[in-house]
């Protein structure tokens, strides 16, 4: 039952997800889901995720011309520390011959998964994304946010890395001046496709027909004035990152002083040989013998700064989460004054 | 009797030569070696003679004999052996040597040695029939005696152009050159070259005895004792001629005379002799062949002449007739003594021979001070039974050592004089005069004290849960008494010195500290007494023990010099006071002390002692209600977790690493007895309970608090381990008790807190064990209302618009004057953001806490702050790298944008400045602190000074650490001032956070030295 009322309620969703990323952003075309992909999802996490575990599963479907269509997706069994020897990539195949068996698509084209609080831009996301990038160019990833959805509101984003990423991971070169070169930012990490949630004209008189039964609190829940929790969790979360992104910054910090104090003692040290070279040379000396500078001084080690960037990313993306969910309490807010005012 | 006996002494001469002629003989022709122990009075004077040389000359023969055994049966290896042991037995008697001359047995045997050596050397065949190992020894041994001989050339020599007749003259020189009277002997010597000719090699041990003889016997005047050097000579060759069957020419004359003498005994005492033989081979140890031989002497007296025990013991020691003065009970005591310590004397024996001679010279009335000087030996005998330092007291020993100090102590009372001291040197020791005053050399402070520490091994050693243990402690009252009476005998004049007075004293402290005085306790609660006269309670009860301590620490603070005694006195006057709940008395002289800035540097007990006392103090402070202090007290040993250790009631189970046997055994020393422990559960449970009272609202209050600190980590650690637990059922232990209770304190459910602490599992466990166990339970159960009230002031008050302190009161059976003055409080602490509206009795929130939501974001843009910080430093760096070096001055700058920043936000949220406060001037502790005193430090320190009127320094560390919050805390306090409006209140505020402050921090202060301290 539960489900079916969520199903409901990402019906009712989707339609506002449909109007505003059609008009979202150019280039690729959006990407039409399968409404019982979503129900999968949702039940998905409905039984094996809690708290801040993540549910993860293999999405199906198949290009159409140039456009991407997600009809159906399993999910990823959940691991146990006793069958370490399971293996992942065998039970896929055997889920996809399965599936094929009775003539559903099976063609790998992305993955999906489960997020706390918005919190999905990781290391590990990254580097899953890539590979199937990398095997399958269309494949994306579905980030599904529970507690929004419970708000009221499905929340379900398909991203893509970016082509420049992609190169990056292909060189494995997170550098600074790596990326510099590459020009990217934490804005250009990940591409957003718009999704639709695509129903049969069946499903949607079906909707129309529940959506009158309902009773009107059931609709309502989106105007849940309570949000502070939401807030406080999703500031921690956000705490959290600045704290790391502190710390990053704090070890690049040193790095670069270091490396700016290394700098001048090599100078020093070229200039002192120099010096010497020149009154060896009044004397009529032989100059001293070129040596490797680049021996005797060892260049620290640059850190990493793709987790930097990644920080960046999520922290990006908190923001974008609390200024949309404020923006809507604000809003919320507003309506409850104005009608407090009307009604007395 | 004997014959040294007759040429001893000339008064009982008579008799014993005529009487006794025979029979005491027969028992010593048993004896083969210790001829010299034929007869009861005869041994006596050979053992008096042993102490000083006969001894040296028993091991001499011993060996000698087994080597001539070994030569007999042509071991070369085992004469090897024994022939180096020889050696190094007669270097050790060299002493008496020098004195006495070479012993013509030693010559002997060194002559015969070598001509043996020589024999067996020449008769190749004899040695190649030989083993390896006998041949190796024969050369090894041919070398070493000839080289060894060298030294002896002239004696030797004339050994061999006449071996008897050397012998003779050798023997006649000692005598001469031991001083003792020649004439005497002109007869006796000889019979006995007579006697010699028939066992030449035999005469070692008649020598022997000559030799001690002569050193016995100053006096021997008469020539009485002719038949009786005869007999015993002729009993001796027969002895030895039995033993060396080689030569046994005499053995024929001597079976004749015995037969002749004493037929019928004949054959008992060929068994005897053989017995005598096995059990001499057994036992080398002299001593205790001489104490068989003394048993089976007697028994032979018995069966000749059913002998009387009185004065058998009297002869045990003298011979029969001597006059016993005291010069001669002093000399046989130098000679019992001088074995003392060493190698195989049987201190049993000798313990036993002491006390006979204290017999002895009791019957004789040699007055006191002999009689004083020999207890003082039987008391150090007592003490030297043990061998190992770790071993303790058997129970006969110990009683038999409480008695003599008793008697003793009754002597030196009876006799006032009797002049001891360890100063006294031994030869201006007046024992005998009872002119003068007796001075005897001894210490029995030094006594008494050994006594104390036996007894405390004693218990240390004894299974504190078994009945032994409470026999054993039965005999702390003899002990106490036994000091007692010692410090009353010190006290007269002239007979202790100061600082003896303040040994004595603190052995009796150490025995009262730790005693709860229960007579004292009922008096002052007037629950007895009141009946009786004042005089009659005075006399049957004795003083309090708060007031003996009083006067004896008193003394020795006034005259003690060594450090040591004073700091352990003013421990246990601490640990007294506070264990009779005198809190106040007990924290000033703690504080006054000084010892929590010294301690670490004293030694192991010391420290445990002071660890004992903390502990004690913090437990008083609890009774007391003063629930910080408690806390603060308990701290250090608490936290560390060894408390057990560090208490000295037992050693914690470590891996062999980090201690060694021989450091287990030292700390095992350290161990306080059974019956002084502290039980360690309370301890831990009043801890806790403190630590809950302290932490519970102050986690309440900083609940969003980011850099709140832990006030207790142990309670932090048993917290955490309650929530770990998968399934909560009922507590059974303590700790679970805590766990829950503050779990329903965090609720402010003061009901379900109070029921976990005072139960009946509790009350067995923890609470029973204090004396006044209800008044605790009382100030527990409304300290326990106060802080909940607190607590729940605090976790809900963002709930409330305004609440009624009738409410309140009722919620938290408090009267309204304790809500209402709790309240204030925690407004003027700025706890509470809330203002109390008099009329309606209400207090009403004022609703400027931020909520959870503000706090969060406030944290946030700290942070924020922190990272654009980090971000323009390498915005910086980048600039520094073109344009030269790191420039100070922005960075400066930059910090003070950010202060800018952060004073801006602080202007918006003063309340919660604690807790943002990015200087980080608080200190790890001062962060604690701040639970209480949360107002400005400016004024804590301006408490401090003002209350602070006693000479005590240790305050100072409280407002030195004040002055370090100095920068911080005058700011805050001016931005407070304005904000709260009401300065003068809240000076009033700081003023109390002030006073408990500069006296906490100085406490603190102390405590914290502890930290570092290894025990």
């Amino acid at each position: 039952r539960d489900v079916a009322k969520r199903a409901r309620m990402s019906s009712a969703a989707s339609s506002a997800t449909r109007a505003g990323s059609l008009n979202g952003r150019p280039g690729r075309s959006c990407i039409p889901i399968g409404p019982h992909v979503v129900l999968k999802m949702i039940k998905h996490y409905q039984e094996e995720g809690q708290g801040t575990e993540v549910v993860q599963g293999v999405l199906l479907g198949l290009v159409v011309e140039d456009r991407l269509e997600i009809t159906n997706c399993f999910p990823f069994p959940q691991h146990t520390e006793d069958d370490a020897d399971f293996d992942e990539v065998q039970y896929q195949m055997e889920m996809m011959r399965s599936l094929r068996h009775v003539n559903i698509d099976h063609l790998h084209v992305g993955w999906y998964q489960s997020t706390y609080y918005g919190s999905f831009v990781s290391r590990a996301l990254l580097d899953s994304q890539f590979s199937y990038q990398h095997a399958i160019e269309e494949s994306v990833v579905l980030i599904y946010d529970p507690i929004k959805t419970a708000q009221g509101s499905l929340s379900l984003k398909a991203y893509r890395l970016t082509p420049k990423l992609m190169e990056i991971c292909k060189e494995k070169d997170f550098s600074a001046e790596g990326l510099k070169k590459a020009m990217i930012g934490f804005e250009h990490m990940f591409e957003e496709v718009p999704i639709v949630i695509k129903n049969s004209h069946l499903i949607n008189v079906l909707m129309w027909e529940l959506e009158e039964k309902s009773t009107v609190a059931d609709k309502h829940e989106l105007l849940n004035l309570s949000s502070s929790n939401h807030l406080e969790k999703s500031l921690q979360l956000l705490m959290d990152r600045v704290d790391d992104m502190s710390q990053d910054i704090v070890k690049y910090n040193t790095y670069s002083r270091n490396l700016s104090k290394q700098q001048q003692q090599k100078h020093q040290y070229t200039q002192r040989r120099q010096q010497e070279n020149a009154q060896r040379q009044t004397r009529g000396e032989p100059p001293l013998p070129e040596e490797d500078i680049s021996k005797m001084f060892k260049p620290p080690q640059p850190p990493p700064r793709m987790d930097t960037l990644l920080i960046a990313g999520q922290i990006n993306n908190y923001c974008q989460n609390v200024k949309e969910f404020t923006s809507q309490n604000l809003g919320k807010l507003f309506l409850a004054e104005a009608l407090q005012g009307h009604n007395s | 009797m004997s014959r040294f006996f007759a040429t001893g002494s000339d008064s009982e001469s008579e008799e014993s030569s005529s009487a006794d002629e025979i029979t005491p003989k027969a028992p010593g022709t048993t004896f083969t070696k210790q001829s010299l122990l034929l007869s009861d009075d005869e041994e006596d004077t050979k053992r008096v003679v042993r102490s000083a040389k006969d001894k040296r000359f028993e091991e001499l023969t011993n060996l000698i004999k087994t080597i001539r055994n070994a030569m007999k049966i042509r071991d070369m290896s085992k004469c090897l052996e024994e022939f180096e042991q020889l050696c190094r037995a007669f270097l050790k008697s060299k002493t008496i040597v020098d004195k006495e001359g070479v012993p013509p047995f030693y010559i002997r045997i060194l002559a015969d040695l070598e001509d043996y050596l020589n024999q067996l050397w020449e008769d190749k065949e004899g040695k190649k029939k030989m083993n390896k190992n006998n041949a190796k020894a024969l050369s090894t041994l041919r070398q070493k005696i000839r080289k060894y001989n060298r030294d002896y050339e002239t004696e030797i020599a004339s050994y061999k152009e006449n071996p008897m007749a050397s012998a003779d003259e050798e023997e006649e020189k000692d005598e001469v050159e031991s001083g003792s009277s020649s004439d005497s002997d002109d007869e006796p010597a000889d019979a006995k070259s007579f006697l010699k000719k028939k066992s030449a090699t035999e005469a070692p041990p008649p020598n022997a005895s000559k030799f001690l003889k002569g050193a016995a016997d100053e006096e021997s005047s008469s020539s009485d004792g002719d038949n009786e050097d005869w007999d015993s000579d002729t009993s001796e060759s027969d002895s030895g001629s039995e033993d060396e069957t080689g030569r046994s020419t005499s053995m024929a004359v001597n079976f004749l005379k015995k037969t002749s003498s004493e037929g019928d005994r004949h054959t008992s005492e060929k068994k005897k002799e053989e017995r005598k033989k096995r059990h001499k081979r057994k036992e080398r140890i002299e001593e205790e062949a001489e104490e068989e031989a003394q048993e089976e002497g007697e028994g032979e007296w018995e069966k000749v002449k059913g002998g009387v025990p009185l004065v058998k013991e009297k002869l045990k020691m003298f011979a029969k007739g001597t006059e016993i003065n005291t010069t001669v009970v002093v000399k046989k005591l130098n000679e019992i003594l001088q074995a003392r310590g060493k190698k195989g004397t049987d201190r049993a024996a000798q313990i036993e021979l002491l006390h006979a001679l204290a017999n002895i010279s009791n019957e004789n009335n040699l007055g006191e001070g002999i009689l004083v000087k020999i207890k003082f030996n039987i008391i150090a005998s007592l003490y030297d039974y043990n061998p190992n330092l770790a071993a303790f007291m058997k129970a006969d020993m110990w009683k038999k050592c409480l008695d003599c100090i008793d008697e003793l102590l009754d002597i030196l009372f009876n006799n006032d004089k009797i002049f001891i001291g360890e100063n006294i040197a031994e030869d201006s020791e007046n024992l005998a005069s009872d002119s003068q005053e007796y001075r005897v050399r001894g210490c029995i402070l030094t006594l008494v004290e050994r006594m104390d520490e036996e007894f405390t091994k004693i218990m240390q050693n004894t299974d504190p849960h078994s009945q032994e243990y409470v026999d054993n402690l039965k005999d702390e009252g003899r002990v106490c008494g036994i000091i007692d009476r010692l410090m009353a005998y010190l006290e007269m004049e002239t007979k202790g010195s100061t600082e003896e007075v303040c040994r004595v004293y603190l052995r009796r402290i150490m025995h009262t500290y730790y005693k709860f005085d229960y007579k004292a306790h009922r008096r002052a609660l007037g629950l007895q007494g009141e009946t009786k006269s004042e005089q009659d309670a005075e006399e049957s009860e004795g003083e309090d023990s708060a007031f003996i301590m009083d006067r004896l620490c008193k003394y020795i603070y006034a005259k003690d010099r060594t450090d040591r005694i004073r700091t352990c006195a003013i421990l246990c006057h601490i640990y007294h006071h506070a264990l009779h709940s005198r809190w106040y008395q007990a924290r000033d002289l703690m504080l006054m002390s000084h010892l929590q800035d010294n301690i670490q540097h004293a030694d192991p007990p010391v420290q445990i002692l002071y660890n004992r006392t903390m502990v004690q103090l913090g437990i008083c402070a609890f009774r007391q209600g003063m629930i910080k202090d408690a806390h603060n007290a308990l701290l250090d040993i608490q936290s560390s977790g060894r408390a057990k250790e560090l208490l000295g009631q037992g050693l914690l189970m470590r891996n062999m690493q980090e201690r060694n046997a021989e450091q287990e055994k030292i700390e095992k020393r350290r161990q306080v007895p059974f019956h002084m422990h502290i039980n360690l559960e309370l301890l831990e449970c009043v801890y806790l309970v403190s630590a809950m009272l302290l932490e519970i609202p102050y986690m309440a209050a900083h609940e969003f608090d980011a850099r709140r600190r832990m006030i207790s980590k142990q309670f932090h650690h048993q917290l955490r381990v309650g929530e770990r637990q998968p399934l909560l059922g009922p507590p059974e232990s303590m700790r679970e008790h805590v766990v829950a209770a503050s779990k329903a304190m965090k609720m402010g459910d003061w009901r379900t807190c109070h029921s976990f602490i005072i139960n009946e599992k509790m009350n067995s466990k923890v609470w029973d064990l204090f004396p006044e166990t209800q008044c605790v339970r009382e100030m527990l159960v409304r300290k326990i209302q106060e802080e909940s009230l607190r607590t729940y002031l605090f976790t809900y008050s963002s709930v409330y618009d305004s609440i009624s302190m009738e409410t309140l009161k009722e919620m938290f059976e408090l009267e309204l004057p304790t809500v209402h003055s709790i309240i204030s409080k925690m407004i003027i602490n700025e706890e509470l953001m809330a203002s109390l509206d008099q009329p309606t009795q209400t207090v009403v929130m004022h609703r400027t806490e931020p909520t959870s939501l503000q706090n969060m974001a406030l944290q946030l843009a700290e942070k924020l702050g922190g990272l654009v910080e980090n971000n323009e430093r390498v915005f910086d760096l980048k600039q520094g790298v073109y344009g030269g070096y790191f420039n100070r001055d922005q960075k400066g700058g930059y910090q003070q944008k950010q202060g800018g920043y952060n004073r801006d936000q602080r202007g918006s949220y003063q309340q919660k400045q604690g807790g943002y406060n990015r200087d980080g001037q608080r200190g790890g502790y001062q962060q604690k602190q701040g639970g209480y005193n949360r107002d400005g430090g400016g004024y804590q320190r301006q408490g401090g000074y003002n209350r602070d009127g006693g000479g005590y320094q240790q305050r100072q560390g409280g407002y030195n650490r004040d002055g370090n919050r100095g920068g911080g805390g005058g700011y805050q306090g001016q931005n407070r001032g304005g904000y709260q409006g009401g300065g003068g209140y809240q000076g009033g505020g700081g003023y109390q956070g002030g006073g408990g402050g500069g006296y906490r921090g100085g406490y603190k202060g102390g405590y914290q030295n502890q930290d570092r301290r290894d025990y």
